[in-house]
């Protein structure tokens, strides 16, 4: 009694609120359309934010990365000391690790693995331990990849030996992942010392704050020594992944278009529905709607109650199309991503509120028509019946 | 002075090429305290008349005074803004919301002004038609009866100078269509109201202090 009293105070609410409950069904059927409106524009959205991030930490922390190595037109069989001198003097406000490779054979209690072997002196900014100690400057120790320290029964602190010399184990790494050098082989990593017969650098790594600096920086060396005068050449070659991660992000972005096109169309669809049953139900309360009119409701407030109706339509289908979505979210995040809460990030749940918010706009607006006409309809032809 | 006048009031319906001439020049009036029957054969234009002087429709000639001023010209909201305050309508399906209850009918003209005491006086209106122990029933909890003492206390809720009545008794028993005409006797003389009713019903005019007989469009006598 107390709620229809307070609820007395918004007498178009509760007008629509009690028209909706005459015909339950039907008003269950027009929010349902609303629902899978809501669900289909929601879940596309998201599908698109999951495959985005599935498609990014595959890229791995590589995007903030510029890779310099010799290019072409460069007298040198890699970098010189002098153009690293020289990088440092350009590049100020980022890490360059300039580094020596090599492969190897390494082996271990009779077994043997084939690795790629890195000789450098910065290895905490290059790679990730997942257990031992990555230093930054790396003088006697080694890294070795997980796959290679299990295939040869190796562990922290055990020695392994590279060009007759003979490393500590200090730390073992994730290897194989990502798209980055090495691909799926093992890899090696010790100080630079050790390549010391190499008497160039094979590629230097720039590590910057993020993608668009990376970026911002490969176009500064690119232009600093490559282009001598007006002639093109390529003395470095340098390279970066922001590109390769542009190009993936704009084709995603062109996906996820198509796919709220999709579900922006079943939104259409609802909404239609929901114009046909605001309009048949008005339809029906035409002698209704005549008596309030006769007794004197404006015709404003006829139109508002109808609206309002409209209203709670959408924002019924919208909560319950938002709520379904975040399930379906959340077994995509599983799916693609392998971590369901990745749905609740605001890049992904902001597409819940989208569909809601457009569930609640497209049912108004087709509220709008039937409202209009009921509102303006002749109380005496209504009455008449 | 007349609560509702009505001067050489013509009414044409235009249907395509035909054009029905409803009410041919009449004039009326009615006062407070006063309860005017209008009757009539089948189709002479009874309910196009109470159209006229409840506001629902717009004569085509003649003028309409409410309360001594021009309505003619008003326009649809006017209109509505003087039916809500200066008249009450009883039909003969009484016309109930089927989702609210009595007292919430009774309310509703007044529902969208917020004035705070209309639960008072929707309570104390049913309770003067006879039902206060039905202030929660739903019309399809009510009798046919019940239903136009609804309908009658809800035309009051907003303290009209005029209640129409378009055959209240049309869907009622004699007796219960005896009981409702003496309601409305008893409260068009606590109201001092003007009540205007067209009829069929014979009985009525037991109660009916002047009555007004049209044929075909022209008021007889
Ligand atoms: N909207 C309309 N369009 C065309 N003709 C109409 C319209 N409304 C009423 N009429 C005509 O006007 C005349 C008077 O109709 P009205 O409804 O006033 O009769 P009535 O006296 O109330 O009859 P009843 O006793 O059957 O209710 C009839 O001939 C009717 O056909
Ligand atoms: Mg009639």
């Amino acid at each position: 009694m107390s709620v229809a009293d307070a609820l007395w105070r918004f007498p178009s609410a509760m007008m629509a609120w009690r028209n909706l409950g005459r015909n339950r069904m039907r008003t269950a059927l027009a929010a349902l359309g609303i629902v899978i409106g809501v669900v289909a524009i929601s879940s596309l959205g998201m599908a698109g934010v999951a495959l985005q991030q599935q498609a990014t930490s595959n890229l791995g922390s590589l995007t903030n990365q510029v890779s310099v190595s010799a290019g072409q037109d460069s007298d040198y069989d890699g970098v010189t000391e002098d153009q690293v001198e020289e990088i440092r003097s350009i590049i100020t406000d980022a890490e360059v690790i300039p580094q020596k490779s090599n492969s190897t054979t390494v082996s271990s209690r009779g077994q043997e693995a084939y690795v790629s072997v890195t000789g450098v002196t910065n290895a905490a900014a290059l790679y990730d331990v997942t257990s031992g100690e990555a230093p930054e400057r790396l003088q006697t120790g080694a890294l070795i990849s997980n796959s290679t320290a299990r295939e040869l029964g190796l562990e922290l602190g055990d020695p392994v030996e590279y060009d007759g010399q003979l490393y500590r184990i200090t730390g073992l790494i994730d290897s194989g992942s990502g798209f980055g050098p090495g691909g799926g082989r093992g890899e090696l990593v010790i100080p630079i010392s050790g390549l010391a017969d190499q008497e160039h650098y094979d590629s230097v790594t720039i590590i910057a704050a993020d993608g668009d600096a990376a970026t911002e920086i490969s176009e500064t060396l690119d232009e600093h020594f490559n282009t001598d005068g007006r002639d093109e050449e390529e003395i470095l070659r340098v390279s970066s992944y922001a590109s390769a991660q542009e190009n993936i992000n704009s084709f995603l972005n062109t996906l996820q278009l198509a796919l709220l096109g999709i579900g922006g169309i079943s939104l259409v669809v609802a909404s239609v529905a929901i114009l046909n049953v605001m309009l048949m139900s008005t339809v029906e309360r035409r002698g209704e709607i005549g008596v309030l009119r006769a007794v004197g409701i404006r015709r404003g407030e006829v139109l508002r109650m109808i609206l309002t109706e409209a209203t709670f339509l959408g924002t019924l289908g919208g909560l319950v199309g938002a709520g379904c979505s975040l399930v379906v979210g959340a077994v995509m995040f599983q799916l693609v991503v392998g971590d369901p809460t990745g749905v609740l990030q605001w890049a992904s749940a902001r597409y819940l509120l989208y569909g809601f918010a457009f569930a609640v706009f497209a049912s108004v607006l087709s509220g709008i028509y039937p409202a209009w006409k009921a509102a303006n309809d002749s109380p005496v032809e209504a009455l008449r019946g | 002075m007349s609560v509702i006048e009505l001067d050489d009031v013509v009414k044409r319906y235009e249907s395509g090429a035909q054009t029905v001439t409803a009410l041919k020049g009449v004039d009326f009036h009615a006062d407070r305290g006063e309860m005017v029957t209008i009757i009539g054969p089948s189709g002479s234009g009874k309910s196009t008349m109470l159209n006229m002087i409840g506001l629902l429709d717009t004569p085509t000639e003649g003028t309409v005074h409410l309360d001594g001023r021009n309505v003619t010209g008003f326009t649809e909201d006017e209109l509505t803004e003087e039916r809500r305050t200066t008249l009450g309508f009883v039909f003969q399906d009484f016309h109930l919301l089927p989702m609210l209850s009595a007292v919430e009918n009774v309310e509703l003209p007044s529902v969208w002004d917020t004035s705070v005491d209309r639960r008072d006086r929707a309570i104390d209106l049913l309770k003067r038609v006879g039902l206060g122990d039905r202030l929660d029933h739903t019309p399809d909890e009510l009798s046919g009866g019940q239903q136009q003492r609804v309908a009658i206390a809800r035309s009051l809720i907003n303290g009209p100078d005029i209640l129409l009545m378009d055959e209240p008794t049309g869907n009622l028993d004699q007796d219960t269509g005896r009981t409702i005409l003496e309601e409305v006797t008893r409260l068009k003389e606590e109201e001092n109201i003007a009540v205007v009713a067209v009829t069929h019903d014979e009985q009525m005019l037991d109660y009916t202090d002047r009555t007004v007989r049209i044929v075909d469009g022209v008021i007889q006598s």
